[in-house]
């Protein structure tokens, strides 16, 4: 199941943003028990890790860590956002 | 050159008057420095003004950070009060001639220094809420200065870990490690983020001053750095961003 991001808007930065985002998100996604939740970053300018890693933290509580998956994109924000989300 | 850098831009007249040299050398001069791009010109007629160009303006939001009581000149285009006025003043970026790439990477900085003034200070602002915002394009380079008049990296961090005793480890450990002042939730990447984007690639810095700490990263950290420690000595942060538009 696909969600695209530039629904929530074109700047997507800041935890209380994610978070709001992240609850729209878990009311409107309604995937099967098998499916995978893509989150789809086409067509944002800019994401800032504190705003990933509120939806990245409430959807993988929500559905499990491999069950959300950030599709691929040239975007560099979202590039250097992830390597500091997801950094061990 | 000497003249208009310590002053905050100059009228042809006081450089006359300071020189002792006719209106028609300096004005042949100031052509000869704007033809060498060392100088740029703004305003018009007689409110023109010559400033060093690549340089910031800082001297307002210096006098504002660095105020000892609440401070009287709060310009509303400057200040976002609050987190909504900061998000929605964040796509100015867009209008600053950068490319795609870049207002993708500078958004998300300036996004995440501004939104930690909001997290950091909500409740312990010093006496002026929210955040200073200004963008500056000079010399094909974008400066952007965030200051505020909160309780400073230091105090914020240390509650979490009493370790953390001065300003300039502060500073450090805010950029260069994992720890959040607002632990026990899980955060404190977003200055990590920061740093790695602005050492990412060349031509790019940025200093941050919080009380008696200052710290540099990037290409053009120095100049960045030069700049703050201009500034007064404050228990609130700033943090000032070059790129350059090249």
């Amino acid at each position: 199941m696909r969600v695209e991001l530039k629904k929530y808007g074109q700047i997507l930065t800041s935890r209380p943003a994610g978070r709001e985002a992240a609850l729209a998100m878990k009311a409107t996604v309604k995937p099967a028990d098998d499916e995978t939740i893509e989150l789809d970053f086409d067509g944002v300018l800019s994401v800032g890790p504190s705003w990933l890693d509120e939806v990245l933290a409430s959807l993988r509580a929500e559905y499990g860590t491999d069950r959300v998956v950030c599709l691929p994109t040239r975007n560099p924000s979202v590039i250097e956002s992830l390597r500091v989300v997801d950094a061990p | 050159m000497e003249i208009i850098e310590k002053q905050s831009g100059t009228r042809p007249s006081d450089l006359i008057q300071a020189l002792a040299l006719t209106p028609q050398a300096i004005h042949r001069h100031l052509k000869s420095l704007l033809g060498k791009g060392l100088l740029e010109r703004r305003g018009a007629g007689p409110r023109v003004r010559y400033f060093i160009a690549g340089k910031p303006q800082l001297q307002q939001v210096a006098g504002w950070y660095g105020a000892r009581a609440a401070p009287s000149e709060s310009p509303p285009d400057l200040i976002c009060e609050t987190r909504d006025s900061f998000a929605g003043r964040l796509p100015r970026l867009t209008k600053t001639g950068l490319s795609e790439d870049d207002q993708s990477l500078v958004i998300a900085a300036v996004g995440e220094i501004g939104n930690n003034s909001f997290d950091h200070n909500l409740g312990s602002w010093k006496d002026a809420p929210g955040c200073w915002y200004q963008i500056q394009v000079t010399g094909r380079r974008l400066w952007i200065c965030i200051a505020d008049r909160g309780q400073g990296i230091l105090k914020s961090l240390a509650r979490v870990d009493p370790t953390i005793i001065e300003a300039q480890s502060a500073l450090t450990v805010a950029f260069e490690k994992i720890l959040s002042g607002r632990a026990p939730e899980r955060r404190g990447n977003g200055l990590k983020y920061v740093r790695n984007i602005i050492t990412g690639s060349h031509h790019r810095g940025l200093a941050c001053r919080s009380g008696s700490g200052l710290v540099d990263y990037g290409e053009f950290g120095m100049e960045c750095r030069s700049e703050l420690a201009r500034f007064p000595e404050s228990e609130g942060t700033v943090t000032l961003i070059v790129w350059s538009l090249k």
